[in-house]
């Protein structure tokens, strides 16, 4: 008999009726600390305040956020531990399991009505495997990696059959580890023998990481003939078809993946995304719409939408002025945003060039101009540069508002930030032909190439100079910045010296108007405290 | 869907309305066991507590089975195997009938092959085959019900057997035509197999499909219910 007087319960349903007859079914089994609440934004709050060992959620709440919702923040805040068990209470579970995200499944599906028995065997069910785990959850909330998969080979030997469940956390393990090459084995050795959803996503993933895309559209075409209600198999299918440069398919299977599951933020957002790049702004428009929706509640509102929405409905009128309800939702639009992201500088700019492109072609030229100039003064004094994505977006509507010599001016910085980046070098040839943007980097580039292969060769004394001189041509180069830093870095740990210690805080203040979005973000950091902690 | 109603066929209609039917039907059980419980065992211990019981849990079932058909004719039933034990599978099965088997004196009892087995299948989708299969089985048993699971040539073979009277033997040797939907418009029991061998062939490995049997004789010298699951 499992003792459930010292656990700590939380019930999650619309419908009070339930919640009581859950309860009394948990006082049956000697629980005494039960708790209850009506919607799962109450949930989240409670959670805040208590540490719950069993959460029942019920799927469906009616208006408010669905029970995978709930989960999916209370991960993402950190609310709850590994060791929590959290229930999802569905009236149709198929339904539910087919919405639910595979990053973030709850551990267990019970399907309603359910009596006292099937409740406490479940229960004990879940106490046991969370028990036999503990090793795994010990090391995942202390998110060392490392530990997880020591642990995993442990639990595997002690509990055979658990070892289905430890797998998943050894490739999680391995992905958060980057070591890619035993997570492809360890996928593949599952997959030839039963066809599991979670490895086949996790591995047509990592081919599409790694640019083997043929394979991973085999993979997830064949898949889908199995799992036909699985959207995140159209979610995989579209970014392949995206990395294989055909945008139109792309926008077809996300819009598959939509019909299947449409509540979720993200697949809208991507939808958005796809069919205002492919020029299909009606659906565009609906898809941010619902995005912006979605987002409402959410942890996961991305200002993205807001920007997507106003620049679709904007394009959708074409040459002409949008219409006066259009107008009115674009003002809206870029509105919330500015009331939801306050004092975000970078998004304030974006959101006055948007609306200045809308009030030219309803003809108020004069308001419009006000905004430019504001954006402009806005733009010389920003702490962090954008990302190059929206860098060139900016770009082109700078140009677009006729503002020439910002756009230069923008394109210019993007291509010293970003320029050892081909694909971002082609996106801006695409938009300026000026030879001192688009030629400026060549010599930096080089000799960053032959710091990376000395580097590389361990002979780090030699890469300095190299890495030095290509950021004295391009300051701002975030990979040249970080590069020698890195460098110094070596020479810092062998021999400490207060002026190189110095030259290496200096250089990477030369990029501290890198994004945070940055895929190099964590590196620069980690570096900045390395260095400064010396 | 309120946009154009003409544009509806029939079959979404049934699905969305079986949909409703069986929230419903959830809130009435849950209601019912909880004024139940609320009452002195005396007032609860009798006969008519049982049928509300059974039947209750059999709407449910069939409600379920109905969507399931519903939505495999759409290409619309999620399918989600993963490795299962299969104790804890036929402790839950046994579980969700507990009061009804305690209320008609019959026992539940389980047993498999090997400790700590594992199998691969969608223990939700299966779950709703075995647990119509207990509940036409609670009907028809005396005093026992026994599930079994053990491996035939790397097949899962969960089995249902009770100690009543068996299958007529014309469904013994018609059981092909039933599996296949030809004699569902004969009654329930067709429907639910049709249901079960749909569910069974779902489940797929190397080319191989799972299948269903009927038996009689069996452990408690009844009938015997039987999933292949490769």
């Amino acid at each position: 008999m499992i003792d459930y007087s010292k656990n700590r319960f939380l019930v999650v349903d619309d419908f009070s009726e339930f919640r009581t007859s859950v309860i009394g079914m948990l006082r049956l089994m000697a629980v005494k600390q039960a708790d209850s609440a009506p919607r799962g934004e109450d949930a989240i709050a409670m959670c805040r305040n208590t540490q719950y060992d069993v959460i029942l959620h019920d799927y469906n709440l009616g208006a408010g956020k669905n029970g995978q919702q709930v989960l999916e923040e209370l991960h993402h805040l950190k609310l709850i531990s590994p060791h929590c068990i959290f229930v999802m209470c569905t009236a149709e579970s198929s339904q539910a399991m087919v919405m639910s995200a595979l990053e973030c499944e709850p551990d267990a599906y019970l399907t309603k009505p359910f009596n006292r028995a099937s409740l406490q065997q479940r229960l004990d069910k879940l106490v046991e495997r969370k028990t036999a785990l503990k090793p795994i959850l010990d090391a995942l909330a202390k998110q060392d990696h490392r530990a997880v998969l020591a642990a995993c080979e442990k639990v595997t030997v002690e509990h055979k059959r658990f070892a289905p469940q430890c797998l998943r956390y050894q490739a999680n393990a391995l992905k958060a580890l980057g070591q890619r090459a035993e997570l492809e084995k360890l996928l593949q050795a599952q997959l030839t023998d039963r066809p599991m959803p979670w490895a086949i996503i996790a591995l047509g993933n990592l081919w599409l990481e790694q640019g083997k895309l043929e394979q991973a559209l085999e993979l997830f075409r064949s898949a889908i003939s199995q799992f036909p209600m699985l959207p995140a198999l159209f979610d995989g299918l579209a970014a392949v078809m995206a990395a294989m440069g055909e945008p139109k398919q792309a926008q077809e299977y996300i819009e598959q993946g939509i019909k299947i599951s449409p509540n979720s933020l993200q697949r809208q957002q991507s939808l958005g995304k796809l069919a205002k790049a492919n020029g299909d702004f009606d659906n565009a428009v609906r898809a941010y719409r619902q995005a912006v929706d979605l987002g409402q509640n959410s942890q996961f509102r991305d200002p993205e939408s807001h920007l997507g929405l106003a620049a679709s409905l904007n394009e959708q009128a074409g040459d002409q002025a949008p219409n006066p309800r259009a107008v009115l939702e674009i003002r809206k639009t870029l509105g919330d945003l500015g009331k939801s992201w306050k004092g975000d500088a970078n998004l304030q700019v974006r959101a006055q060039l948007m609306e200045a492109s809308t009030l030219i072609k309803t003809g108020d030229q004069r308001e419009a101009d006000k905004l430019i100039q504001q954006a402009s003064t806005q733009l010389g004094e920003l702490d962090t540069f954008f990302s190059a994505e929206v860098a060139l977006e900016v770009a082109e509507q700078l140009k677009a508002l006729g503002q020439e010599e910002q756009a230069k001016g923008i394109l210019h910085t993007c291509a010293e930030m970003y320029g050892d980046d081909a694909n971002v070098m082609h996106l801006i040839a695409e938009q300026t032909d000026d030879p001192a943007i688009l030629n400026g980097g060549k010599a930096a580039q080089e000799l960053n190439r032959q710091g990376i292969r000395l580097y590389q060769q361990k002979q780090f004394a030699e890469a300095l100079p190299l890495f030095r001189e290509a950021q004295a041509l391009q300051p701002r180069n975030i990979s040249f910045a970080l590069n020698t830093a890195q460098s110094l870095l070596r020479m810092l740990l062998a021999q400490p010296d207060p002026e190189l210690k110095a030259q290496c805080l200096d250089c990477l203040d030369q990029v501290r108007s890198m994004p945070a979005s940055d895929a190099r973000y964590e590196r620069y950091q980690k570096l900045c405290n390395t260095v400064a902690g010396l | 869907m309120q946009k154009k109603p003409e544009g509806l066929d029939f079959s979404t209609v049934i699905a969305s309305t079986v949909h409703d039917m069986k929230n419903s039907l959830g809130m009435l059980m849950q209601a019912y066991q909880q004024w139940s419980a609320d009452l002195p065992a005396d007032l609860t211990d009798n006969r008519e507590r049982g049928v509300i019981e059974y039947e209750s849990l059999r709407l449910n079932g069939m409600l379920v089975q109905m969507l399931s058909l519903y939505k495999l004719g759409v290409n619309q039933l999620p399918m989600r195997p993963a490795w299962m034990e299969v104790e804890d599978f036929l402790q839950a099965q046994l579980a969700r009938h507990n009061e009804i088997l305690g209320s008609r004196h019959i026992t539940g009892s389980y047993e498999v092959e090997e400790d700590g087995q594992l199998a691969f299948f969608d223990a939700e989708l299966v779950g709703s085959v075995v647990g119509n299969v207990i509940n036409n089985s609670i009907r028809y048993a005396r005093s026992a019900i026994h599930l079994k699971a053990w491996t035939e040539d790397e097949q899962l073979v969960l089995s249902i057997s009770d100690d009543g009277q068996g299958y007529p033997p014309s469904m013994i040797e018609d059981q092909s035509d039933y599996v296949l939907g030809i004699n569902m418009s004969t009654g329930s029991t067709g429907l639910g197999l049709y249901f079960g061998q749909r569910i069974a062939e779902l489940h797929q490995r190397n080319g191989q499909k799972g299948h269903i049997q009927l038996l009689n004789g069996g452990p408690l010298n009844g009938g015997e219910f039987r999933i292949y699951l490769p």
